[in-house]
């Protein structure tokens, strides 16, 4: 039997909303490491349950419901042409009940919508009172889990304070950020919480304003200078869920990445125990070369506990900061959580921690313009005798992690 | 003062010589005329309409260029189009491109072209200020693109331009300082032209046209005006702020000097919110034209209409911070704000249910004008919805700064606004040139601007929930993005494809025109004054200023219902129009001052940036350009105040010329 055009034309309007929704299904089943939908920890599965799934569904059904009488509209009321002058449909001008019954309904519906909110907002503002027990250079501490979180152009710091000697509910009594007590471990890049312990964040920043969001374990907080904002996460496995700055913050914001590492309590403490602990003297050769170039060059802006912290004190950046790289190769991704510092084999991923030292520029924007304060790495016009020795020291500076862990930083 | 009479005024030969002293100014008085040089001074408001309509669809072009720039920087991971300098230039200037020199003009278009014809004016209220606005527009938006050459590049900030990113420091270019400033003059346009068109609403309405009988689209406009009114003064300080910060070294704005870094915010959403609703409502206005007309029906709940206009204008005003929930602003605010801006779902909600119940058991009738304009509601439907979904303030700290924000926006102010104002140029096209354009090729631009649309900001919100960051110029791999950005880079090419054909519809409709029956007075069967007078619309308007005795008084004037309800014809077009033919109309003369004036705000800018002698000379202009409109009469005395009389009116450009030589 031979199709009419319309029943050709329903048919693929029909074909081609079906390979929409296939597409659909196959584009959100692909494997998300930022998604929203995959919630990791008790507060992210909160916030997903009860603050964006309701209110969702209610848009859904609104949405079916508006559409659904507008195709029905359109296809019963439509018409080729009009009939001359007598083909007019009754005048009504409107109907005060009704559109006061409609404006009720929508009253309702975002009271519903309000309720939700009221009801989910404690989720992401209360906060826990939990602590645990550290030991920290051979004493025990009760810590209640804080992290100082400080935005840099384009990386994050993270600093432990273990001991009750700074109020961490008074940062503000030591000025901004640029000027904060010492701490017991100063990291970059990937900030380690132990599992099952809701870890309260404190934020800030160097320069301007950035966004630490770690979609799996809790939404986002912009990290303000001259501010420290209150956040929280907290991850029920071990894992790396990662994350991305989301506030725009100028030329490599697109670069400005960072991983959570959640490990269990004994494992905590063990990372607790090395990071803690200053930079270990190189014994190697090429090691000790690369900490000779990394002492006259890298030192202006670096800092590796034990070599030079206690002669730092202002990087030559317009954050007057760069990452503390004392246990650099604890860590699995560098460069602002962008590049791994291992390959999946386990391996040292060395051309990209020499492209990186080569011109740190062509991988991730910066603005190096003389006399002007730097923003990002500079070019340091290293020869490659200088960059394999670099390579050596940095590799060396601290332990590799876990094979998990290297593992799941792979996102490929 | 324009015409307010409803006869026209009549001054005899002998009242002339009581104004016959020479304006003091370099400029022989301009007489309105059909050359290139008249659009320089024209003060007509339809001239101005369609200058500032044609300007804003050039800078639709350059803004979509920006686009497709930005869509194939991210079309692949690890894009390499642009440079990262290069990508933030583009997508701030994207953003500032659209809004300030795309959408907001084109609806002053509509506003300037159809607020008088809608309420039976003959002008707006002050005819030169209406130039001097256009004038200023256009210089800032010269002004502001031209940081590209000059400037080391366009602003880089974001349109949003958060301190501390917006420093010196943070910003080293000029691009920030040409923003700053150019925001600056187009805000005195707008400024300028919303009181201009608030005067116009209020005064100039022809006799027995209540606020109550004004057109929706006059009304939701007028709402626009207010919200210009009183945000536009919040920017504007803002700017003024930033600019002394950059250019004087000001500390507004800096943390480390005390400053608190989230001032610029609150003044920039205070602005940037009620900027949404002036984005949207006057398509809103459109659709509510639109849908009546080919509905054959009234509008449904004109009252409910109108007012949830005013509630959103005001409600408007009291939600900016939901822009800023994860600021950290705290909880008490975070929740204040995530009500209000719940609540104003309700009246946004309302429009949309009375323009299906103005469907139901209509007749629609599926000209591009009408499918544009459904278009309108279902996708401005999909796009308030998606913002309930974020006013849950909690819900937004996973969905903020990612492009589940960027579809959502997309869908409110291209498929809500844009649409709504392509509805408009489909059903106002034959009253403005005189010609219909191509229904055939609307259709096409029609259905491939819809799909592309679709297909570029639908795939947004799924990115968005699988985590995808706003503002990144680029991405990895293996985080799921590549698909959809993929599609989205594909539907844009479409919509530029959309665009082509209506740029070809413009052409071949116009070159058609002449082959074609002309459209008349009253091609739609339209409810308006502006459809009861000749297409296109003669220089006076409106041969006689009506008599409105109703709402949708041209309908009324043409039909009426029977006893059971029926409607039945009581005047056809011929017999009620007006044939436009009227002479002794006295009209405004034309004036080449606004343009001199707003020639000197640009080089105040330039001045301010460079050099500030250069500043002066621009200062000094557009003050003697002030002062020299000020001294020159409204009406010309030895202009014609017959229009019609061409031979006057020839003699008269001949002495011009005489007097140029």
């Amino acid at each position: 039997m031979a199709e009419t055009p319309v029943t050709a034309w329903r048919r693929a309007v029909i074909w081609a909303l079906l390979l929409l929704g296939a597409a659909t299904v196959a584009g959100c089943a692909s494997d998300a490491e930022l998604d929203t939908f995959a919630p990791q920890g008790p507060i992210a599965r909160e916030l997903h349950s009860r603050g964006v799934l309701p209110v969702f569904w209610i848009a859904a059904v609104v949405f079916v419901g508006i559409t659904i009488a507008m195709v029905w509209l359109i296809w019963k009321n439509r018409v080729r042409t009009y009939d001359g002058d007598d083909d007019w449909p009754a005048q009504t001008h409107g109907h005060v009940p009704l559109e006061v019954g409609w404006t009720v309904g929508f009253f309702v519906t975002m009271t519903a919508v309000a309720g939700i909110m009221l009801w989910s907002l404690p989720t992401v503002d209360a906060t826990e009172d939990n602590t645990m027990t550290v030991s920290v250079d051979d004493r025990s501490v009760s810590w209640a889990p804080t992290v100082v979180v400080v935005g840099n152009q384009w990386w994050w710091e993270f600093r432990y304070y273990f001991s009750d000697q700074v109020d961490l509910a008074d940062l503000r009594a030591h000025g901004d950020a640029k000027t904060l007590p010492p701490a017991d471990i100063v990291t970059s890049g990937q900030m380690v919480i132990p599992t099952g312990e809701e870890v309260e964040l404190i934020l800030t920043s160097r320069d301007v304003i950035h966004s630490f969001w770690i979609p799996a374990l809790n939404g986002k907080r912009d990290a303000v200078p001259n501010r420290f904002s209150p956040w929280k996460i907290e991850a029920s496995d071990p894992g790396v869920y990662f994350g991305q700055c989301t506030e725009f913050c100028g030329l490599s914001h697109s670069r400005m990445r960072m991983q959570t590492v959640a490990l269990t309590p004994a494992d905590f403490q063990a990372w607790v125990d090395r990071t803690s602990a200053d930079a270990a003297e190189p014994t190697a050769a090429d090691a000790l070369a690369g900490m000779e170039v990394f002492a006259g060059i890298c030192t202006s802006c670096h800092v590796v506990e034990g070599l030079n912290d206690d002669v730092f004190e202002s990087a030559d950046q317009a954050s007057g900061a760069a990452p503390n790289l004392t246990h650099f190769a604890e860590r699995s991704t560098f460069a602002g959580g962008i590049l791994d510092t291992y390959n999946a084999d386990g391996s040292l991923n060395r051309p990209d921690l020499e492209a990186w030292l080569r011109d740190p520029g062509a991988v991730k924007a910066n603005y190096t313009v003389p006399g002007e304060q730097y923003r990002g790495m500079p070019d340091l016009d290293l020869s490659e005798q200088q960059i394999d020795d670099l390579v050596a020291y940095l590799s060396g500076l601290g332990a590799k992690p876990a094979g998990w862990i290297i593992e799941a930083t792979q996102v490929d | 003062m324009a015409i307010t009479e409803h006869t026209p005024l009549e001054i005899g030969p002998g009242d002339t010589a009581r104004y016959a002293q020479r304006p003091l100014g370099v400029f022989t008085r301009p007489q309105e005329g059909r050359g290139w040089r008249d659009w320089l001074s024209t003060v007509d408001h339809k001239r101005i309409g369609i200058l500032y309509g044609a300007s804003a669809m050039f800078f639709f072009l350059v803004g979509g260029v920006e686009a497709l720039l930005i869509r194939l920087q991210l079309a692949a991971p690890e894009g390499s189009v642009l440079s990262a300098d290069v990508y933030n230039q583009v997508y701030t200037m994207h953003g500032v491109t659209m809004v300030f020199l795309f959408i907001m003009p084109l609806a002053a278009a509509f506003a300037n072209y159809f607020i008088p014809l809608q309420i039976g004016a003959r002008d707006v209220a002050f005819p030169r200020l209406n130039a001097l606005s256009f004038w200023i527009w256009l210089s800032g938006a010269i002004f502001l693109n031209t940081s590209w050459i000059v400037g080391g590049g366009g602003a880089d900030c974001g349109w949003f331009c958060y301190s501390t990113n917006s420093g010196v420091a943070f910003s080293p270019s000029h691009g920030v300082d040409f923003y700053a400033i150019g925001l600056q003059i187009l805000g005195i346009a707008s400024l300028v032209s919303s009181v201009n068109l608030i005067v116009t609403c209020l005064n100039m309405r022809a006799p027995g046209m209540t606020l109550m009988r004004m057109p929706v689209m006059t009304w939701m406009l007028l709402i626009t005006q207010f919200l210009l009114l009183f945000a536009l003064p919040v920017i504007t300080v803002a700017l003024f702020l930033l600019m002394f910060d950059r250019l004087f070294d000001a500390q507004f704005f800096n943390p480390d000097a005390g400053a608190d870094p989230l001032l610029w915010q609150h003044l920039f959403w205070i602005f940037g919110h009620p900027e949404v609703y002036i984005i949207i409502l006057p398509a809103f206005g459109v659709v509510s034209e639109v849908i009546p007309t080919f509905s054959r029906k009234p509008l449904f709940g004109y009252e409910f209409m109108v007012f949830s206009g005013i509630a959103i204008g005001f409600m408007g005003w009291g939600v900016w911070a939901h822009h800023m929930f994860v600021s950290g602003i705290g909880p008490i605010s975070v929740a204040a704000f995530s009500l209000s801006t719940m609540f104003i779902a309700v009246p946004t909600g309302v429009k949309v249910l009375n323009w299906l119940a103005t469907m139901w058991g209509g007749k629609l009738k599926f000209t591009v004008a009408m499918k544009f304009a459904v278009a309108t509601v279902a996708m401005f439907t999909i796009g308030g919805l998606s913002g309930v979904t974020h006013s849950v303030a909690p819900a937004d700290t996973q969905q903020t700064d990612t492009y589940y924000i960027v579809a959502h926006f997309h869908y409110v102010i291209f498929g809500g606004g844009v649409l709504g104002l392509f509805a408009g140029m489909y059903f106002w096209w034959p009253k403005i040139w005189g010609h219909f354009l191509n229904e055939r090729l609307g259709n096409w631009h029609f259905w491939v601007m819809l799909v592309g649309f679709n297909l570029t900001f639908g795939p947004m919100h799924i990115l968005g929930l699988q985590g995808m960051s706003r503002r990144i110029d680029t991405y990895a791999r293996g985080y799921g993005f590549e698909f959809w950005n993929m599609a989205a880079t594909v539907g844009s090419l479409l919509i530029a494809v959309a665009v082509l054909i209506f740029i070809w519809n413009v052409v071949k409709s116009k070159r058609d025109a002449p082959h074609l029956p002309p459209p008349g007075p009253d091609p739609w069967d339209g409810r308006t004054l502006e459809w009861s007078i000749p297409s296109p619309v003669p220089t006076h308007n409106f041969d006689t200023v009506p008599q409105v005795h109703s709402r949708d008084d041209w309908w009324h004037t043409k039909y009426a219902e029977d006893d059971d309800g029926r409607v039945v014809r009581v005047a056809t077009v011929e017999e009620a129009a007006q044939t436009g033919e009227a002479t002794g109309v006295h009209l405004p003369s034309p004036s080449f001052w606004p343009l001199a004036v707003a020639v000197g705000l640009p080089l105040i800018g330039y001045g301010l940036i460079f050099n500030l002698w250069l500043a002066l000379i621009g200062a000094l202009l557009t003050i003697a350009s002030l002062y020299s409109w000020a001294l020159e009469p409204v009406d010309d005395p030895d202009a014609a105040h017959d229009h019609h009389e061409e031979d006057h009116q020839e003699a008269q450009e001949a002495d011009n010329d005489g007097d140029e030589q």
